[in-house]
């Protein structure tokens, strides 16, 4: 028998032989090892690695995503995810913002004592610790949003009893706490925003509240 | 990291990120932008256009991302997304191509340095491949394809993808004779034609 041909050795890897083929393999030691040659390349393809895409190929992509309208812009709220969320919950949540970051000042004013992301990211000295550190942000954010967005999915935004001038009250500290921190920081983009959405959120409380409306969702 | 444990945060990514959050969007491009890009790149056997194809795959996805319904993999998913995406591309280059004159010589991918000698060679001679015999050994050796997958996404039958593959495999067995890096050395000594 003549020597397979290549196509025919190259099919070989995934069709049976035939005798004829098997007896001459058996025999042919340069038929025998091309078609072992030929095994190992097609296993050296299937393992071939991942590639890196180029060097600020996501900012490029980004910007497309962005003029695509695929990426929401990161208002205040947007930037959490929250940009349908009801008007009243954006001022709840202006409010839980404005106290975890008390919170966050408190603390960072004392001891670290739990293994948070804090004291996680003042320990990063290795680019494999900062991407550990990212890791752990990410998973963090979107744990945080995610157990947001149910919470607000279960309470549905609606029937929710709260006095509309205690409401009022609340919105109406909140503004003058953010005046406060803008006076501190009067440049701030995300202050700025936070109390202009605070004070749009105390205004319309107000109107509900002089029209007498109960129903002021 | 475990699969087990980073689906749910997987799905999380999923939702956010179509809706439209930048940063659930970022976090799923770091996760699969190299096998995306992978895929890619050999489809498109050029690097500037390897980048033009990713984003146009990844502009894709997202902008698909509402309908995923999890019915597969994420990454099965976008692959299938990203290998269609650079099919038809390609289609429209070499359609511009033909009127436009002939092709500039390729830039051969660069692996990363840990990369050893012979992905280098198995990456160049995948380059220089006629086109319709390099996507059916990458859809099929490199990424795992059925013929008959390969059939739905090129449009062919499966009886021309296993032809076009054994062809590809044969080629390419040559081409890593004369570059001198064949798989298994001895016999590409035998073969060097």
């Amino acid at each position: 028998m003549e020597h397979l041909t290549h196509e025919r050795l190259a099919a070989l890897l995934d069709e049976p032989s035939t005798t004829a083929e098997r007896t001459h393999l058996a025999s042919c030691e340069r038929c025998a090892a091309e078609l072992e040659a030929l095994r190992e390349q097609s296993v050296a393809l299937g393992t071939l690695p991942e590639l890196m895409p180029p060097k600020g190929d996501w900012k490029v992509l980004e910007a497309q995503l962005r003029s695509a309208g695929l990426i929401n812009d990161p208002g205040v709220f947007r930037h959490l995810g929250l940009a349908r969320t009801p008007g009243w919950m954006k001022a709840a949540a202006a409010i839980l913002l404005f106290l975890s970051g008390t919170g966050t000042g408190i603390a960072m004013a004392r001891p670290a004592a739990s293994d948070d992301f804090g004291t996680m990211a003042d320990r990063v000295t290795t680019v494999e610790d900062a991407a550990s550190a990212v890791r752990l942000a990410e998973q963090q954010y979107v744990s945080a949003v995610t157990e947001y967005r149910q919470l607000l999915a279960a309470g549905g935004g609606e029937g929710v009893d709260v006095d509309p001038i205690s409401r009022f009250a609340a919105l109406e500290h909140l503004v003058r706490v953010s005046q406060a921190a803008v006076r501190q920081a009067p440049g701030d983009p995300f202050l700025n925003g936070f109390l202009a959405s605070a004070m749009a959120e105390r205004d319309a409380a107000l109107r509900m509240v002089s029209s007498g409306q109960d129903n002021w969702f | 990291m475990n699969i087990e444990t980073s689906q749910p945060t997987e799905r999380a990514l999923i939702r956010l990120a179509a809706d439209g959050d930048a940063r659930a969007i970022r976090a799923l491009y770091d996760r699969y932008a190299p096998r995306v890009y992978a895929v890619v790149r050999r489809i498109a056997g050029d690097e500037d256009l390897a980048q033009d194809y990713a984003q146009e795959a990844w502009i894709r996805a997202i902008r698909a991302l509402p309908t995923f319904r999890g019915d597969s993999r994420f990454s099965t998913w976008l692959h299938r997304i990203a290998v269609n995406a650079a099919l038809q591309a390609l289609r429209k280059t070499e359609t511009r191509r033909k009127r436009e004159g002939p092709r500039p010589i390729d830039v051969p991918i660069a692996p990363a340095h840990r990369d050893s000698l012979l992905q280098k060679r198995l990456e160049h001679a995948l380059d220089g491949l006629p086109e319709g015999m390099r996507r059916v050994l990458i859809l099929h050796d490199v990424e795992g394809y059925t013929h008959e997958e390969i059939g739905d996404v090129l449009g062919v039958t499966a009886g021309t993808s296993k032809s076009q593959l054994f062809k590809a495999r044969s080629k390419m067995r040559v081409m890593l004779a004369d570059l001198g890096g064949a798989v298994q050395e001895p016999g590409a000594e035998a073969w060097s034609i």
